[in-house]
């Protein structure tokens, strides 16, 4: 039976291309047909899921789906009832993320051996599941229906990496046809996009990630023996990995967002431009930007708003700073429970502190601060090397570098 | 609408229809135009794509090349190197250099499927180093980087049900590779249990063929690495004019000694400084319990055999020897490498494969190795001594008679043969 | 104090600067505010007015100037 990665070759693109026809030619005509659209997903999520890996992702996505699906309905009738205990609530977000944990946790207890209840994307739907929830407690999705959910949650072009949209955002455009002008738009877009996407993907990660990086971790392997058995290789490659990494994930976030606009959702942007970042703070408004705004939005606020409201802390700005481990630890977490992950969260972590001091430090001595085009750019050109040697920790070479014979 | 329609969808159904056009044209249509130089480049270049691609190999090899199969020894290019040696003496021969770093048996035999017109009653020279023969055979990531799916769809296209093919298609369908293509992956099924394909898969293979050839006959020439042809042109030079065996014995003896003078194993200081001197201390007993004799390549080398016996090609094996100061440093046993000659023998022989070098107890020979495994100055010449009147001379054409229990598990795991 | 005195108020107090001829101006744009001041706004809403915002209605887009947060504010009470 046939089986895909999204997004991996030609064909899957030339089977998605001829699949959306029908669904193109409705829109444009004003029409949105549910039925349609499911049978197109589960065709989808047949070939991802399906054949092959069936036994061994298939089952997994099944059964999780039915979990989550049960706990924020009954979650939903519960709040609906006018309730709203607090450990109720808790109880509801542990068991959502519960099968993500055990995912994740598994291979660092189990000697490598993957999860039996993992599928590919599983954290995403996870961020998707709990986002609901949390508005479903805050009131602010009132008519919560499995008939948005399950098509929020097995979206199928963003189902495998994100990007990660939200409830309300998906339910506008799920449940309205956008005007045959604005569609048609969408569509140049969603098209460029994809043309993007190819240019990003198949060559640009491909000349740095498959042609470039293993010679320069060849050469780096064969130079240990220096300090930190560092040498330019190991520099070469960090350039070369933030390359690949970015033109990989932002290849593949503008074919999920550009799929979106042919089926008439306005999936959010995943990337802006994160190597014009002026500071770190700016470069998580830019870089994954919907996984840094659910962890702002979810995790960081929430924190903030509950330790600010309980006057844990004494001044703001030691709030601020705890919850940055906090947000950026378990963002590392989230990973995977490695040294290098969690060292990549907290290496974050201290970044966004250290740029908060020195933005309240500059504000003050604004006078004899220069600012200039100079600055400006230095700026940028700092902030991309302290981004480029984040990725170096992330990528794990370092603990090939240093712990492998 | 429709304007704007075509606006943004005009563009790509246009580029669609080029490309698939200018791909679904017959191969022989745009046909391959390989010029001399290129073919040059390609014989001593060891890139994986000549070897996974047809255009240039075909080309060359209908044009005076001779098929020299085997892995990374190739890459030792010193004055006496099969290649340099051919074009000094412009002997009517020249190599066409097959395999590289990770190129076993199984990839050698598919690299055969798209040059059997060129084998045919021809002659070819193999290398078959005792070190594929290790316990779980080719490396599957090695096996992946020289996997060429053009090379599969012209074997499928052409398959009879045998127990060559059976077992091709069952030790393919072990490597990830097979995977990449579901509908090749499934034909696969069927071959290895001896069944038909299905109509609908033969349609596709021979669609999928034509495909991949037009993009070899675009792509293959493009980008060749040159740094190869001018290692021989360097090479060439310290060569003496006139072919004289003592004059180039010695020069082989002079350069060995001076190129291996900064370690106690007589490996070319280059090898031995990259790499290998911080960790040598380390390697000490090594490859003590290394074994050569229980391998599934020696089934995946069987296939070769049966290729090559299906062509009547007349084929020349060389069996290098392993550095013995490096052997005795590491561990390596002696007695294990004589018992490995002595099976490797034994398959060849007994199915009519006689033109053998064995060169297996020349491991002691002073500058016959380049590094701790592979053949350098004397050991390319005793090569060359051997390879050209081989290619040069007339051959009394062999008989093979081809025995299918090599494919068997119970021969992969033998570990003494009694002649 | 009706609403606009006392978001201003609010607002000064966060970002340092008078904004009352600013009405207009994008607070997140110009980093006058982030996540922490967003929170710390909800908070002093809350507390000095009694109407409590949940995070999840912060969306940044309808709350990035001063006229806007007047806007939704009013629109909660």
């Amino acid at each position: 039976m046939l089986s895909f990665t999204p997004y991996e070759n030609p064909t899957y693109f030339v089977i998605l291309g001829i699949a959306l026809i029908p669904l193109v030619i409705g829109l444009l005509y004003g029409k949105r047909s549910h039925l349609y659209e499911t049978l197109v997903s589960l065709a989808f999520l047949l070939l991802t899921f399906g054949g092959p890996k069936w036994s061994t992702q298939g089952v997994a996505l099944v059964v999780y789906i039915i979990f989550e699906m049960l706990l924020t309905w009954g979650y939903s009738v519960y709040r609906k009832r006018g309730q709203n205990k607090g450990y109720i609530f808790y109880f509801a977000v542990i068991l959502a993320i519960l099968p993500l944990t055990i995912v994740k946790v598994t291979p660092a207890v189990d000697g490598g051996n993957n999860s039996l209840i993992g599928f590919l994307g599983i954290s995403y739907l996870t961020f998707r599941a709990v986002q609901t929830i949390m508005e479903i407690r805050d009131g602010t999705i009132k008519n919560f229906s499995l008939k948005i959910f399950i098509p929020f949650m097995l979206f199928f072009p963003t189902i495998s990496s994100g990007p990660i949209d939200r409830y309300r955002r998906f339910e506008g455009d799920f449940t309205t046809v956008p005007d045959q002008d604005k569609y048609l738009k969408m569509l140049g877009k969603g098209l460029h996009y994809i043309f993007l996407g190819f240019l990003y993907k198949f060559l640009l990660a491909y000349f740095f990630g498959t042609i470039l990086m293993p010679k320069l971790a060849h050469t780096a392997m064969i130079h240990r023996g220096g300090f930190l058995d560092l040498s330019w290789s190991v520099l070469g490659y960090m350039y070369c990995y933030s390359a690949d990494l970015f033109f990989d994930f932002a290849g593949y976030s503008l074919f999920a967002v550009g799929i979106s606009y042919f089926m008439g959702i306005e999936t959010p942007m995943n990337f802006n431009r994160p190597w014009q970042s002026k500071n770190i703070k700016d470069f998580w408004n830019r870089w994954h930007i919907t996984l840094s705004f659910w962890f702002r939005d979810f995790i960081f606020m929430r924190l903030v708003f509950w330790f600010m409201k309980h006057k844990t802390f004494k001044k703001p700005t030691t709030t601020s700073n705890v919850v940055y481990f906090i947000n950026m630890g378990i963002m590392g977490f989230w990973h995977g429970v490695t040294w290098f992950y969690i060292t990549y969260g907290l290496f974050h972590a201290a970044a966004l502190i250290i740029n908060d001091a020195w933005l309240r430090y500059k504000k003050k001595h604004q006078d004899s601060i220069p600012h200039n085009k100079f600055t400006e750019y230095f700026a940028i050109f700092f902030t991309a090397n302290v981004v480029c040697f984040s990725f170096l920790i992330f990528s794990g070479f370092l603990n090939t570098l240093w712990f492998t014979k | 609408m429709g304007k704007r329609l075509f606006q943004i969808f005009g563009p790509l159904i246009l580029a669609a229809a080029l490309v698939l056009g200018i791909f679904l044209l017959p191969g022989h249509l745009i046909g391959y135009t390989a010029n001399k130089k290129a073919q040059e480049q390609a014989a001593v270049s060891l890139s994986p794509s000549v070897l996974k691609g047809a255009g240039l190999k075909t080309a060359a090899l209908d044009d005076g090349y001779v098929p020299f199969f085997g892995s990374s020894e190739w890459s030792r290019f010193d004055p006496m190197h099969p290649s340099v040696m051919a074009k000094k003496y412009h002997r009517s021969y020249q190599p066409f250099l097959l395999g590289s770093r990770g190129t076993q048996s199984l990839t050698q035999f598919y690299v055969m499927q798209n040059i059997q017109p060129q084998l045919k009653n021809q002659k070819a020279v193999f290398v078959i180093s005792p070190q594929w023969f290790v316990k779980k055979g080719v490396d599957k990531a090695a096996f992946s980087a020289y996997y060429s799916q053009l090379q599969t769809t012209e074997w499928l296209n052409q398959y009879s049900n045998t127990k060559m093919d059976r077992y091709a298609a069952q030790r393919l369908m072990q490597m990830p590779s097979a995977k990449s293509d579901h509908i090749v992956y499934a034909a696969l099924e069927r071959v290895a249990k001896g069944q038909q394909m299905t109509p609908n898969q033969k349609r596709y293979l021979g669609l999928r063929q034509n495909f991949l050839k037009s993009e070899d006959n675009f792509f293959s020439g493009i980008n060749l690495p040159n740094g190869n042809l001018k290692k021989v042109d360097q090479q060439e030079k310290k060569l003496p004019a006139q072919y004289s065996f003592s004059k180039i014995n010695q020069l082989a003896t002079d350069l060995g000694k001076k190129e291996t003078d900064n370690n106690r194993f007589q490996i070319s200081n280059s090898f031995y400084n990259h790499g290998l001197k911080q960790e040598v201390k380390h390697l000490k007993g090594f490859q003590e319990n290394l074994s050569y004799l229980q391998s599934p390549e020696y089934s995946d080398f069987e296939l070769c055999l049966d290729q090559f016996a299906r062509l009547h090609t007349n084929v020349l094996f060389i069996i290098p020897p392993v550095n013995q100061k490096w052997a005795d440093y590491t561990g390596l046993s002696q007695s294990m490498l004589k018992q490995f000659d002595q099976k490797i023998r034994y398959q060849l022989q007994s199915q009519g494969f006689n033109n053998i070098v064995d060169l297996s107890d020349k491991g002691d020979v002073p500058y016959f190795m380049t590094d701790t495994i592979h053949l350098g100055w004397k050991g390319w010449l005793a090569v060359d001594q051997r390879v050209d009147p081989f290619l040069t001379k007339k051959q009394k054409t062999p008989t093979y008679h081809i025995n299918d229990d090599f494919y068997s598990n119970q021969w992969q795991q033998t570990t003494t043969v009694t002649n | 104090m009706d609403t606009k005195e006392t978001v201003l108020s609010i607002l000064s107090d966060l970002t340092g600067s008078d904004l009352s001829n600013n009405m207009d101006e994008n607070l997140f744009d110009d980093g006058l505010l982030d996540s922490m001041g967003s929170v710390q706004l909800l908070l002093q809403i809350q507390s000095e007015m009694g109407i409590s915002v949940p995070v999840s209605e912060f969306v940044r887009s309808e709350w990035d100037t001063p006229n806007k947060i007047i806007a939704k504010v009013d629109s909660m009470k």
